[in-house]
């Protein structure tokens, strides 16, 4: 029995097998770089996938007890099967235009004419609001507002959906207690829970598959069994107080508020026969009485034009500007503080004063706080 | 007079022409790169021309230069064949570069901790380009590796070629062979997923059997950092993986090699008289030279090889990757790989310290030092005739003692859980539950009973008419005073508002395969199983996302051991409670099965 030795005899034919050979790994490795990105996606979404099931076989043990075994929440726990936690909006057409006419409205190159159209049109709108969450009434009854309807805004949450699940799940929730009757616990091993860090993003993975995108139904909405619940600053709650007792002496009529988009011309009319009291005046700027206003915080420490000799300033400067010709220091006053942005000293920013005073002040408010802007004529420091 | 101010390449074109300056250049430059070849040389090599020159230059390399130094210049014409190597010891040497280029190339993705390990396989399967391909090549030469190198120590061993004077080549070879396996073995570990950290969990908790006590607890530790295998045993089996037993390895192997070329590969037995070793004694007619044939053999054989490990890996074989490691989830059937198959059979025999530490030392003592005791100096076949016996009766034992390290032997679970478990099983070990490959469309929502199947087609309707009354609308009792309503929604957490059973839609073949599948294993178990039935619940929980609840329950009968205890008829005893009725026992499990998940029958395929 001879074997052939070297197996391949003729040299030539070693080298033509090993150029063939390293051909092929060069073709079959090409290939495969062709397919590839195909295939990575196609493994990326098989285990979106496989994390999903996991994701419910922990959601189910571990949160359906509060938060429901379909999601839709509890008295223990909202739901998270719900388009507020995805952000959908019920009203998406009329709140768009709502926003753009309310754009125009603030803008000075608008006519009087045009603002008149587009109170009628806002008007319109609000109407068809109303009958738009006619549909909805069940979910408001329980806690739902279509015009906050993204949870994340509402809760001022500056990162993705995916993360505000998963740093919830991760620590929990410490302090709702005077909402809910347990606090969310802390579910990963991060936070010295029981789940692994793999196991919570299952679970995120489980619960933003809970997205219906753009095909969230009514019926969605109605099955809710739990909102959320906002927390409430206690302040605002004595505020609130405070305005029922106003409301109950003053026979039940609402403090009439100026409004934060009232132009200047319609806020002087609302102050002809207002007297203003300067010595409330000050208390108000002081935050001594209700409503407690921040106006000192800047205005005596350098944030804000001082407070002293505000009256000579306004009528020796600003008043010589050519901007507000014409103008009285009375309005020039009343506009800077429910309008902010309208005009700023130069030297100073804009948006540190806030814009909202006049959904604050009333009529009388104001005409006190300018009562005693009046008093400081002395001579600017 | 030079044209630079310093002799220089310049002053050759100058004085012999541009061509010829660059032609003689290359040559000079590719004889001192071959340590002794130039151009003309390798092309006559290459021709399979005889060299025109002497000294042989073809030899020069070997006595010059560092790469060839480490390799013969000829070799007996009697060992380049196929026998009597097989090329095994080559194909192990190929094996340890190409485990170390395609382990350094997956070192760059992977972080020995168990927080991210688990999310670096991902990655590396699914945003890294052809990190699948690495991976898969990785692992399939690992296992490849383990295989190689134990044919080599048998073709070795039937060659006779660890005979004086090769006792020590045989004895290093031996080390190898361990170093590979625990190599595999430690490797292993690495991904972090169930089949990881089960199977080392398993090969590690024999080293705690070592005795005494002490010692065994505190190598455990030492191995393990801790009781159990976590973020320490992670790191300390990634450090041995990819720094202690590598280096031991390199050594080894050149030990291991330097023992060959000093004592030359042994010829086949046949060809020299008993006691002789003539290996190194090469008449001139016997030579093959390593430049050109060797050389080009290895090439041909190295690009062959790695063709075909790329071909497998591109269409026929993918690393398995299971789910997270998870310490608390014991899975059902878990082994050793397969190569440490055998000690797990050994320890099913019994005693832990005999069959788990003695037993393996025997055995790899025995090995190392064969070439000793083995001291008869014919390497004929028909004169080792007891030395053959025990090798086979040792390969036999290997075999049946691998066999009886799978859980099919010696495991036994109660029939309700086996089934269960076979329904809705993830991925695991080559093997996956009967409901996940079904086509997503087919899982159609709805309740559904093997009773259906007991009975002919065409009663489906009346059969489970009947079936849904004597459910009663899940208020069917079972043990404990539960009814199957409460137990669904106590033990799975899952209400229904309602139970009504409805005949398997005919069009969702595969859905009808796998009930059918369920109530043959429970008609198969029906001893056990006492008129036991099952059901299949499928709900749809979110979009695109099913749920696939399956039931069994049974009547309890008496059991010894795992096995039914039958009556002198040969039947099953039904278990009666302190009322004298039969007690109807439950057992359940789910599994959730997303449209994307893609399962096929064989995970990988």
């Amino acid at each position: 029995m001879t074997l052939q030795r070297l197996l391949i005899n003729r040299i030539e034919q070693r080298i033509l097998i090993s150029t063939i050979a390293f051909l092929g790994i060069l073709v079959v490795i090409g290939w495969l770089a062709i397919n590839e990105g195909g295939r990575m996606a196609a493994f990326d979404s098989e285990f979106t996938a496989r994390a999903i099931e996991d994701g419910a076989t922990l959601f189910n043990t571990n949160c359906s007890p509060c938060h429901g075994v379909d999601g839709l929440g509890s008295a223990r726990a909202p739901a998270l099967n719900s388009p507020l936690l995805f952000g959908f909006d019920y009203l998406a057409d009329i709140h768009k235009q709502q926003s753009a006419l309310k754009t125009e409205l603030g803008l000075p190159a608008t006519t009087d004419a045009r603002k008149t159209e587009i109170n009628a049109q806002l008007a319109d709108l609000q109407t068809q609001e109303t009958q738009a969450e006619q549909q909805l009434q069940p979910a408001i009854a329980k806690g739902y507002d279509p015009d906050q309807f993204n949870r994340l805004a509402n809760v001022g949450w500056g990162s993705t959906l995916y993360n505000y699940i998963y740093s919830t799940v991760t620590s929990g929730r410490p302090v709702s207690s005077s909402y809910w009757p347990q606090p969310m616990p802390n579910w990963s091993q991060i936070a010295g829970g029981p789940l692994r860090v793999d196991q919570v993003q299952d679970i995120v993975q489980f619960v933003l598959n809970w997205d219906k995108g753009s095909n969230w139904t009514v019926d969605d909405l109605l099955a809710v069994q739990q909102f959320p619940k906002v927390p409430v600053d206690p302040a605002t709650v004595a505020q609130l107080q405070q305005q029922i007792q106003q409301l109950q002496q003053s026979g039940g009529q609402l403090p009439q508020y100026v409004g934060e988009t009232t132009s200047i011309d319609d806020i002087m009319k609302g102050l002809q026969g207002v007297t203003g009291d300067a010595q409330r005046g000050q208390l108000l700027y002081t935050g001594q009485t209700t409503p407690v206003l921040p106006c000192s915080g800047c205005h005596t420490t350098g944030t804000g034009p001082a407070m002293q000799g505000t009256w000579t300033r306004v009528v020796n400067e600003r008043l010589k500007d050519p901007k507000f010709a014409g103008w009285t220091g009375e309005e020039y006053i009343a506009d800077s503080i429910i309008h902010p942005s309208d005009y700023v000293v130069p030297g100073f920013t804009d948006g540190i004063m806030p814009p909202n005073f006049g959904s604050q002040l009333t009529y009388q408010d104001l005409a006190d706080l300018i009562a005693y802007l009046k008093t400081q004529d002395q001579p600017s420091s | 007079m030079s044209v630079l101010p310093f002799p220089s390449f310049l002053d050759d074109v100058k004085e012999k022409g541009l061509k010829r300056a660059v032609f003689e250049g290359i040559n000079e430059v590719t004889e001192r790169l071959t340590s002794g070849m130039n151009v003309q040389d390798i092309r006559e090599a290459l021709r399979g021309e005889p060299a025109s020159r002497k000294p042989n230059p073809r030899l020069q390399p070997h006595a010059d230069g560092f790469w060839l130094h480490m390799r013969p210049s000829y070799f007996h014409q009697s060992v380049t064949g196929l026998y009597p190597t097989f090329r095994l010891g080559w194909l192990s040497t190929y094996f340890v570069f190409f485990e170390t280029i395609t382990g350094i190339l997956l070192m760059i993705w992977y972080t020995p901790s168990p927080d991210v390990a688990y999310q670096n396989m991902l990655n590396i399967l699914s945003a890294v380009p052809l990190g699948q391909f690495v991976r898969d090549l990785h692992r399939l030469g690992a296992e490849a590796m383990v295989l190689i190198v134990f044919l080599h120590m048998l073709r070795t061993f039937f060659t006779g070629s660890y005979k004086r004077p090769r006792e020590f080549t045989w004895f290093s070879g031996v080390i190898l062979l361990i170093c590979t396996a625990f190599l595999s073995f430690s490797g292993y570990l690495l991904p972090w997923d169930q089949l990881s950290l089960w199977a080392v969990t398993i090969g590690a908790s024999m080293v705690e059997a070592a005795p005494p006590a002490v010692v065994g607890t505190n190598l455990n530790l030492l191995l393990r950092g801790g009781p159990d295998i976590g973020a320490n045993g992670l790191l300390r089996f990634y450090l041995l993986h990819v720094l202690a037993v590598p280096a031991i390895l390199y050594i080894f192997l050149g030990v291991h090699y330097y023992k060959v070329i000093v004592n030359a590969h042994s010829l086949p037995p046949r060809e020299e008289n008993i006691g002789e070793d003539t290996a190194k004694r090469v008449p001139l007619d016997k030579r093959v030279y390593f430049t050109p044939d060797i050389l080009t053999s290895e090439i041909m054989w190295l690009s062959i090889t790695t063709l075909i490990l790329v071909i497998l890996v591109t269409w026929f074989y993918h690393a398995p990757l299971e789910t997270h490691a998870n310490p608390q989830v014991t899975p059902l059937g878990t082994t050793a790989p397969w190569y440490f198959e055998w000690i797990q059979g050994a320890l099913k025999l019994g005693d832990k310290v005999l069959w788990g530490i003695v037993f393996p030392t025997i055995v790899l003592v025995f090995l190392m030092v064969l070439p000793y005791i083995d001291v008869s100096k014919t390497r004929r076949w028909a004169h080792r005739r007891v030395a053959f016996t025990v090798c086979l009766v040792l390969l036999s034992l290997l075999v049946i003692f691998s066999y009886m390290g799978t859980a099919r032997f010696g495991v036994h679970n109660s029939a309700d859980t086996t089934i269960i478990h076979q329904m809705v099983m993830t991925p695991q070990d080559k093997d996956i539950g009967k409901l996940l490959p079904i086509p997503y469309d087919e899982l159609v929502p709805g309740m559904y009973t093997t009773v259906q199947f007991d009975n002919p087609a065409d009663q489906a309707d009346t059969v489970l008419a009947s079936f849904n009354k004597t459910l009663d609308n899940g208020n069917y009792g079972i043990e404990g005073g539960q009814t199957i309503q409460t137990y669904m929604q106590n033990t799975q957490l899952i209400p229904f508002a309602s139970m009504n059973f409805t005949p398997v839609p005919s069009d969702a073949t595969e859905l009808v395969d796998a009930v059918q599948w369920l109530d043959q294993q429970i008609q198969a178990n029906n001893q056990e199983l006492l008129n036991g039935w099952g059901v299949v619940i499928i709900t749809e929980p979110q979009h695109n996302l099913k749920r696939a609840d399956v039931i069994i329950t049974w009547d309890e009968v008496q059991l010894n051991a795992g096995h039914v205890v039958l009556d002198a008829n040969g039947k099953a005893t039904p278990v009666l409670d302190a009322n004298g009725n039969r007690i109807r026992r439950i057992n359940s499990d789910h599994v959730y099965i997303d449209a994307n998940s893609q399962y096929f029958s064989a995970p990988g395929a």
